[in-house]
């Protein structure tokens, strides 16, 4: 089973992923993808915080910032993607080329992550939603912005269940919560 | 008249065409810079269109209120530009309070009001 679960900075969305994961693998194998690659001190407490809310659920951490199909690599059981959203902006602003703008390694990343989609058995992806302003953006962030809303449409497309977290509530857009 | 909205990205405008057997031809994106071709089936990013009548002095909403048989029957699809900072530049502020005013409005008198989420529809009405 596949799942999306998307919504804004700090809704639970990720919490609920982790929880959605827990159910679907039962007492098999949880596999974490973990996507940041910290930039800061503000970015290394956001990965702390992370693993201390992760500690204690039997999660195999995978550490992978662009490539999710290698993951697959690792075997059956259930796959975290948190974010897809960080996974796209590394492939977008690539840090070996000093973070400079590359549309063609972000095209690539999120065929990539639609491929990971279609083989793995059981997966969730979390998205966040940054869609509704009325300020425009400059090009590269609107091509960011794009590339997202379309990884989320498809994705969506793909998944059986698709969520919306907001303020730790869920809001069910498609399919069924797995018990 | 159906209403659509949702973010940037979402896929509201392919969802319309699907959901309602349109035609690219059927279709007229609105500009800030000319008026909407009123004999389309579906216009979208009308939140183009109430800035371009702010820029002429008429309130979105007062228009759509006068201009009932130029929108009846059809498929209007507005982006959401609401969830943000209150914009900087008071031009800005104006728009997106007249467009979510005529909003609401267009709410209140639409047959269905679907908010596109990821491609899907959260149908509200």
């Amino acid at each position: 089973m596949k799942i999306l679960i998307a919504g804004g900075s700090k809704s639970g969305k990720s919490d609920f992923a982790q929880t959605l994961a827990l159910k679907l693998a039962g007492t098999g194998r949880r596999f974490y993808i973990a996507t940041m690659l910290p930039f800061d001190a503000e970015d290394r407490a956001r990965i702390q915080n992370h693993r201390l809310r992760r500690a204690g659920m039997g999660f195999e951490t995978l550490e992978e910032p662009r490539h999710p199909l290698r993951c697959l690599e690792a075997g059956p059981g259930v796959y975290l993607v948190d974010s897809v959203t960080a996974l796209l902006t590394n492939a977008l602003f690539p840090r070996e080329a000093d973070y400079r703008f590359s549309p063609e390694s972000g095209e690539a990343c999120l065929k990539e992550l639609l491929d990971f989609a279609g083989q793995a058995e059981d997966a969730v992806f979390v998205l966040d939603m940054i869609f509704s302003d009325s300020n425009g953006y400059p090009p590269e962030t609107e091509r960011f912005r794009r590339l997202l809303g379309t990884a989320g449409q498809r994705l969506a497309a793909r998944c059986d269940t698709v969520l919306e977290a907001s303020a730790g509530r869920i809001f069910l857009h498609k399919g069924a919560v797995p018990k | 008249m159906i209403l659509i909205f949702g973010g940037a990205y979402q896929g509201k405008t392919a969802w319309a065409k699907a959901q309602f057997d349109l035609r690219d031809a059927d279709i007229y994106a609105c500009t800030a810079e000319e008026a909407p071709n009123f004999s389309k089936k579906c216009w979208t990013n009308l939140e183009n269109f109430t800035r371009f009548c702010l820029a002429r002095g008429v309130d979105p909403e007062e228009w759509f209120r006068e201009n009932r048989l130029a929108w009846e029957g059809k498929v209007l699809i507005f982006r959401d530009i609401f969830c943000g900072v209150v914009p900087l530049s008071g031009e800005d502020r104006a728009w997106r309070e007249a467009t979510g005013r005529a909003l609401q409005y267009l709410a209140g008198e639409a047959g269905r009001v679907s908010r596109i989420f990821c491609g899907l529809e959260q149908r509200l009405k």
